[in-house]
């Protein structure tokens, strides 16, 4: 089991939790939709890669959903969420009305880590996985680094408006079908960019972060990681911060619902050194903090 | 109302709660996190995860569904080995006022002896609890408790290996759950648990494969209190020892009922995975309602619905099966 070790920030549930106003809902694209708060306290404390455990008035569950928190703006105390009504512990918070409220506790689990060396950083998903990697993009550009988002989507009706992200980062599109950008998949375009970016973070379908993952591997030996510097100094401890801030590339795992305490399993992976957690370890993980599988 | 009992008296030391609504194995992990989570509000008990001798890998996911009707899981038994709990979690639970009461899972008797004697020497755990749910490797993967003999003999190897306060699960499928809660009480249970969890199957939301990873999985939340009731009110009738009942308990009237089908104790699980605070706050309200009716101890509640005369309920149960 990897331990996390005590200086490894780490959000806890607790029995508290804030009434999060909901001001607005949008449909993005068939069956996606973008939900403003008004949240001020998690918007405070929340950190890219991190989620919230909802419940809704309308549809409690007897387990909370876990929503990753897609954007925030810590001065205007808001938060924005997006949620696919085929997600059957998220629809509910579909049901709030403006005006209504939700209960959020959290910020929950550990984020992604930005280097404060890196420059150029590459960000990798798909329309489902596009919700836990699109803080990092305002963080990224906000500290004045160069992104480049790219999305790959089955086809164009899923591909998210360039209004989602800021200005300044570069938007890169492939479509299973060619309906817009490149044809083919997204892992496709990865390679032109490992030179590149400093850090790539990622999330999205198992296949798709277990080809980055591949990727990432055969990049550390070509590109010759360890003699760039990231490897000096101390071994960091496993499953604290240092690893993941240390990664080229970090990935937030999906998971859709569980206690965000530890105890139920729901949510247990294959990590390399045993089981590890997407809600306590995670959701955020260096790559080699977990066991990948070919050909999944 | 006095809310304080002993469910293991004849053992040293007992088995001893500040109130009788429990974290139930599957709620509350290894206990340290709830313990945490609880901070003021603590359950009467903490009944871990299953553990095993060795090291388990657990289900493939998705391990978790949630349905209308409830919650769907299958997580398997993953887990890093009894001794590597007991090292890691051990103090934490010394540290802690509350009762953390081991569950464990043994496929023979062998591991049954050697997981017992091996919990026997740690000074954490306040007691034990012999999960009959786990599949017998003897009798082709069968859960243990569909049969009354393989129940006892394993209940046997678990008593002559500890003197802890010994809490043995009854497997819920069992067809008739009252003959085996006789010979496990005869072979030395201090109290016998249930719960209303069953096997069920869910598909995910595209109806084109099924919810859990392993298929099969466990339905849990209200949707089964029934069942716990009914299998409470079954044993409650023919043994002499507490019965700790589970399964779909997350209100008052839900503690109520279990406790006058014959249950000393209740267990939550799925509610406490959502509230971890919930056993604690049922508990004071539970203890404002019996002010409120007079009830000066809990005993006073329990088994209130079971019949009087000789074993009515269970005979009738039994004809309804036929």
């Amino acid at each position: 089991m990897v331990t996390t070790t005590a200086t490894a920030p780490r959000a806890t549930k607790t029995s508290s939790g804030e009434e999060a106003r909901l001001l607005d809902t949008r449909e993005l694209t068939p069956g996606r939709y973008l939900q403003a708060w008004a949240a001020p306290g998690i918007a405070r404390a929340v950190q890219p890669g991190q989620f919230v455990h909802a419940l809704s008035p309308r549809a409690p569950g007897l387990l909370l959903p876990a929503v990753p928190v897609a954007s925030f703006d810590r001065v205007a105390g808001t938060v924005r969420t997006l949620v696919a009504s085929r997600s059957r512990p998220a629809r509910s918070l579909l049901e709030v009305r403006p005006g209504e409220s939700a209960t959020f506790e959290g910020p929950l689990g550990r984020g992604f880590a930005l280097d404060p060396r890196s420059r150029y950083l590459l960000v990798v998903s798909d329309p489902d996985g596009f919700a836990r990697v699109s803080s990092i993009v305002d963080e990224a550009v906000a500290g004045g680094r160069q992104v480049t988002v790219l999305l790959g989507a089955r086809s164009v009706v899923e591909v998210y408006p360039s209004s989602l992200l800021p200005d300044e980062a570069e938007y890169v599109v492939a479509t299973a079908d060619g309906s817009l950008g490149h044809h083919g998949d997204i892992s496709e375009l990865v390679t032109p960019y490992e030179a590149w970016a400093d850090q790539c973070f990622a999330a999205g379908s198992e296949a798709l972060l277990t080809r980055l993952a591949t990727l990432a591997k055969g990049r550390d030996g070509r590109m010759g990681v360890a003699r760039l510097g990231r490897r000096r100094g101390r071994r960091p401890d496993p499953g604290g911060p240092e690893v993941r801030r240390r990664a080229w590339l970090q990935v937030a795992l999906r998971h859709e619902a569980g206690c965000a305490l530890g105890v139920c399993a729901g949510c247990t992976i294959d990590g390399a050194d045993g089981p590890v957690r997407a809600c306590r370890e995670g959701p955020a993980f260096a790559a080699s903090e977990l066991r990948w599988e070919p050909g999944s | 109302m006095r809310l304080q009992q002993d469910l293991a008296p004849g053992r040293h030391g007992g088995l001893k709660l500040r109130h009788p609504v429990l974290v139930a194995a599957g709620g509350a992990g290894y206990g340290s996190e709830l313990l945490e989570a609880v901070g003021d509000d603590p359950p009467g008990a903490i009944i871990t995860r299953s553990i095993t001798r060795a090291a388990r890998r657990g289900a493939p996911p998705p391990r978790m569904a949630q349905l209308p009707e409830g919650l769907l899981h299958a997580v398997g038994t993953p887990n890093p080995g009894l001794e590597a709990v007991l090292h890691r979690q051990g103090p934490r639970w010394s540290a802690s006022q509350v009762p953390v009461i081991v569950s464990l899972c043994a496929d023979n008797v062998d591991d049954i002896a050697a997981l017992a004697r091996t919990l026997e020497v740690d000074p954490d755990a306040a007691g034990m609890e012999l999960s009959l749910e786990c599949p017998d490797r003897g009798r082709g993967g069968q859960p243990i408790g569909l049969d009354v003999e393989a129940s006892e003999t394993a209940t046997v190897a678990a008593r002559a290996a500890t003197d802890l306060p010994l809490i043995v699960k009854l497997c819920s499928a069992a067809p008739d759950v009252r003959p085996i809660a006789r010979a496990v009480a005869a072979a030395g249970a201090d109290v016998i648990s249930v719960s209303g969890s069953t096997r069920a199957v869910g598909l995910d939301a595209s109806r084109q494969r099924p919810a859990l990873g392993s298929v099969y999985g466990w339905l849990s939340g209200p949707a089964v209190k029934p069942t716990g009731l009914r299998l409470v009110y079954e044993v409650a009738q023919v043994v002499r020892i507490p019965v700790i009942g589970a399964g779909g308990a997350h209100t008052l009237d839900d503690i109520l009922d279990y406790l006058g089908a014959g249950a000393s104790a209740v267990g939550l699980a799925t509610a406490a995975l959502a509230e971890p605070t919930r056993p604690g706050r049922l508990a004071r309200e539970l203890e404002a309602w019996g002010d409120d009716h007079a009830i000066g101890r809990i005993d006073e509640l329990v088994g209130r619905a079971l019949p009087r005369g000789k074993d009515r309920g269970s005979l009738r149960a039994s004809s309804f099966r036929r």
